[in-house]
């Protein structure tokens, strides 16, 4: 039977041959792996939009503004997502291209009056208060000299290239997309001085929690 | 290789460091955290387009146009409208809180008959309908219709059916609208009295709480606000009096402390110095007016009224300088007055040229009735509810053996409200169409859920105190939240089931035809729109009815030592809604703590009466008493008790139910000389220590 010596004393011992530090840095690279690669895809799952929805065919070909779906309505509301209805003013009857999905989009929604379920990439809990309106290119655009792309894109993902409409990540945990933006990102305009004295942007808890 | 203990815990150590210089433990703290948002008791929003529909408060007695927002199909709130004539960009306490009403736990959600143990009981609606229909049938010609609705057609139905089974007895709730209407019949007047006070250059309000209970509330805050721009001069003088510095007073240019129930002496008083200085009037008993009004004289106003003579005579002297003057006389509480004083009122402004005169008192036309058998407006509102109560109290009118209450709330909202509720308890069946569970509707043997004005059509006729010809609709921007009928519906079918011949079959369809009838238009007002006109209503032969005014002031009662004044506010609600549960939130420090509601009287008279602030008093006379505490508030008249309306219901919801006590309790009722008019604005009170 083996011997089992805690001290073995012919000083070969097996935390030699396993010793020192190398178990800590197994451990180490195995947690760092683990957390910066295995997790974020354990964490969210990847989900498809109902349409596939090319930005770029509406943007590129049709010379579309962004502006002609995701306006302003008259009494200053965003009106955010396009409805079917006003999708069906351009896509009624036949396909305006090849594209299949504009086939099943006129079949199955335009037909039967159904709405598409979006996954919004952006969308914040309730209980944030969120107006498109005071973001606007005329407020934001007073000091800075962004493009409606680009300050868009300051919270959004940059679509207007995209011929694929991008995968939808929902966090398992939360239900909520990847891309809900988190309070720390709004206080990278809210909490800075200098916008607090122009645009007045208070980092208070009210301005954005009713 | 083999791994010993000490390796594995070398590896679990590498580990938990690696792990916390990664994001999991991080991510999933925050995570947990947004996790928290998605319990299930938290309320979500649903998403849909933003809609506005145009449409006018049935609940806020002032008629408020308003616009309410729809997300999808659900109403969320209720927003001014700028292009309505009857708000004109403001909007009141009570119509902000319409949409919140509807989803109010008092509201009544079915059917319900009490049964006899005490019980409610849900019913259904064919079974209500069935009992209805053989109440009144058993009743024939001993019933009665009481209405808490001012402005609406529906009271045509109302009068119709009591008229189609023999009786008299419709009526509609005591306001400003009686002895208005009262008083122009006895000035042979046509048509109802109108005040155009947006083109006015001097408005003098005497008791008439212009903006908070007194006309379009709205429409004259829209005038006040026009004429009085934010840091710059007023271009209207506004002036108030009555005993309390209440928010008309508050906001006017001058605030005339004037005794409450004194409003036709003080009306009466300008018309003596009027007349000396050389007005008058082309009217028949213009020299019998005359003499009448020299009795009263600054120093008899000063006695009677409590007004300082110097300033009833620069009063006077700054309505005769004006080019547009008008007076408004009313009461300060919204009911209860005389018909003198809007006579004397009425005097005064003939007095002034401004009878029939752009920025004065206008004469307007009131739509004809369509039901052929119903009562038109001008003679409803000269029907007296409290007056017929006390004949049935007194046995010289028989007690009715059914009572029909629509939307209105007598039990709570009468003045001696524990005697008049004395009285309709012997009625042996009452029925309440209402929306809320209130006193009167737990007083009732059938309780039949009505539609709130935002689920219902309904419509708007030239509400009292507007300066011009107004029809409008109430149109249903939501559907009914509970098992409810429109009451002019269930009315209908049962008028139907007892062969009475109203003429139509639908409500829309005497909606339809009162419109034309008012000369609108139905397809505009369908759409939102609305309609008004310029138009007068033609005179002949205008009397000033100084006999009625000599006789009503000759008996008036000698104010007491102390009285009470009660004061209106419309966020307080009406007895129609109580006190609307956001509105509890606008109510002050020093008007209600918990339960406990305060009085408010001036320094000199707490000092009089040996009380303090906080002290808790009993005010009690011949009609009830109820406790309050003290506040000291020197915008009170001495020997003056400001007590708040609104509080002390015994039905609704927590937000009202106990919350202070009811000052209808104190206001006894008399009756006016001359016209026998109730009247209960003059009330004397005792205090002692509680």
């Amino acid at each position: 039977m083996e011997e089992r010596l805690l001290h073995p004393a012919d000083g070969n011992s097996t935390s030699r041959q396993f010793g020192g530090a190398a178990p800590f840095f197994v451990g180490l690279v195995v947690a760092l792996i683990f957390g910066w690669w295995a997790f974020p895809g354990l964490l969210f799952s990847e989900q498809e939009q109902p349409i596939n929805f090319s930005h770029k065919v509406h943007i590129q070909d049709a010379e579309m503004e962004c502006s002609a779906c995701h306006y302003f309505r008259e009494d200053g509301t965003f009106a955010g997502l396009p409805t079917t209805e006003s999708c069906a003013e351009c896509h009624s009857d036949e396909p305006l291209g090849e594209d299949p999905e504009e086939a099943r989009f006129i079949k199955e929604y335009v037909e039967t009056g159904k709405e598409v379920k979006w996954h919004v990439y952006q969308a914040q809990p309730d209980n944030v208060f969120f107006s498109h309106a005071a973001h606007s290119m005329e407020s934001c655009n007073s000091c800075h000299d962004f493009t409606e792309t680009e300050l868009c894109s300051q919270c959004h993902i940059d679509v207007a290239n995209m011929d694929k409409a991008p995968t939808y990540y929902e966090n398992k945990l939360t239900k909520y997309s990847k891309q809900t933006m988190k309070m720390w990102q709004c206080e990278r305009c809210h909490a800075h001085p200098e916008h607090y004295g122009v645009t007045r942007s208070s980092n208070a808890c009210f301005v954005c929690h009713k | 290789m083999a791994v010993d203990r000490r390796g594995f815990l070398k590896f679990v150590a590498g580990a938990t460091t690696g792990v916390l210089a990664t994001p999991v433990p991080w991510k999933l703290l925050d995570d947990a955290s947004i996790w928290t948002q998605n319990w299930s008791w938290i309320p979500r929003n649903v998403d849909g387009e933003n809609s506005y529909v145009s449409t006018i408060s049935k609940l806020c007695p002032s008629a408020a146009g308003m616009k309410v927002r729809l997300v999808g199909e659900r109403p969320v709130r209720v927003l001014p409208d700028d292009n309505h004539p009857l708000s004109m960009g403001g909007i009141t306490a009570l119509a902000a809180a319409e949409v919140q009403l509807m989803y109010s736990p008092s509201r009544v959600k079915r059917p319900l008959k009490h049964a006899g143990d005490g019980a409610y009981v849900a019913i259904s609606w064919e079974e209500a309908e069935k009992m209805l229909k053989e109440n009144l049938r058993r009743a024939g010609s001993k019933v009665a219709y009481v209405s808490g609705d001012e402005t609406g057609t529906i009271n045509e139905l109302l009068s119709a059916m009591a008229k189609e089974s023999g009786s008299d007895d419709f009526y509609v709730m005591p306001s400003e609208i009686q002895p208005a209407a009262l008083a122009f019949a006895n000035m042979n007047g046509k048509g109802q009295l109108g005040y155009d006070i947006e083109n006015s250059d001097y408005v003098f309000a005497i008791g008439a709480n212009i903006l908070e209970s007194w006309g379009t509330v709205l429409r004259n805050r829209a005038a006040f606000k026009k004429s009085h721009p934010a840091a710059e001069k007023p271009t209207v003088k506004f002036v108030y009096a009555g005993p309390v510095q209440n928010n008309t007073a508050a906001g006017a240019d001058e605030w005339l402390p004037a005794k409450s129930g004194a409003e036709a002496i003080v009306a009466m008083g300008i018309a003596n110095l009027l007349i000396k200085s050389g007005a008058s009037v082309n009217a028949p008993d213009f020299a019998e007016f005359k003499a009448l009004a020299a009795m009263y004289t600054p120093q008899k106003v000063a006695a009677l009224a409590g007004v300082a003579p110097a300033r009833l005579k620069a009063i006077t002297a700054e309505l005769s300088k004006a080019q547009r003057p008008i007076v408004l006389t009313g009461s300060e509480f919204g009911q209860g007055t005389g018909v003198a004083t809007v006579l004397a009122g009425t005097a005064v402004n003939m007095l002034l040229g401004s009878f029939g005169r752009e920025g004065g008192v206008k004469a307007l036309p009131l739509a004809p009735k369509v039901i052929a058998s119903g009562m038109d407006r001008s003679e409803s509102a000269q029907k007296d509810l409290v007056a017929y109560l006390s004949r049935i109290s007194a046995g010289k009118v028989p007690m009715p053996r059914a009572m029909v209450f629509y939307e209105a709330n007598p039990v709570y909202g009468l003045p001696q409200p524990a005697a008049m509720a004395k009285v309709m308890d012997k009625v042996p069946f009452r029925v309440a169409f209402t929306s809320f569970l209130d006193e009167t509707a737990k007083a009732c043997d059938l309780i039949l859920p009505t539609p709130l004005g935002l689920e219902r059509f309904d419509d708007v006729e030239t509400p009292y105190g507007i300066g011009q010809a107004f029809y409008g609709l109430a149109r249903p921007v939501a559907p009914c939240v509970i098992d409810g009928k429109p009451a002019a519906d269930v009315l209908l079918s049962v008028a139907g089931q007892l062969n009475m011949d109203l003429g139509f079959a639908t409500f829309e369809e005497i909606l339809q035809a009162k419109a034309e009838a008012a000369g609108a238009d139905w397809e505009s007002l369908m759409e939102g729109e609305f309609f008004t006109s310029n138009a007068v209503a033609e005179q002949s032969g205008l009397r000033l009815a100084a006999g009625v005014i000599g006789k009503a002031l000759a008996a008036a009662p000698k104010a007491a030592k102390l009285s009470i004044a009660p004061v209106q506010k419309l966020n307080i609600g009406t007895p129609n809604t109580a006190i609307p549960p956001y509105n509890n939130k606008t109510i002050r420090r020093w008007e209600l703590q918990k339960n406990e509601m305060y009085v408010a009287m001036n320094g000199a008279t707490a000092r009089e009466l040996g009380v303090m602030k906080h002290e808790r008093i009993k005010l009690s006379n011949s009609s009830g008493s109820i406790q309050a505490r003290v506040n000291i508030f020197e915008g009170v008249m001495p020997n003056t008790i400001a007590v708040l309306m609104g509080f002390g219901h015994t039905a609704f919801d927590e937000f009202s139910k106990g919350k202070g006590e009811n000052v209808m309790e104190l206001l006894t009722v008399g009756y006016e000389a001359g016209t026998g008019q109730s009247v209960w604005n003059v009330a004397g009170v005792n205090v002692s220590k509680a």
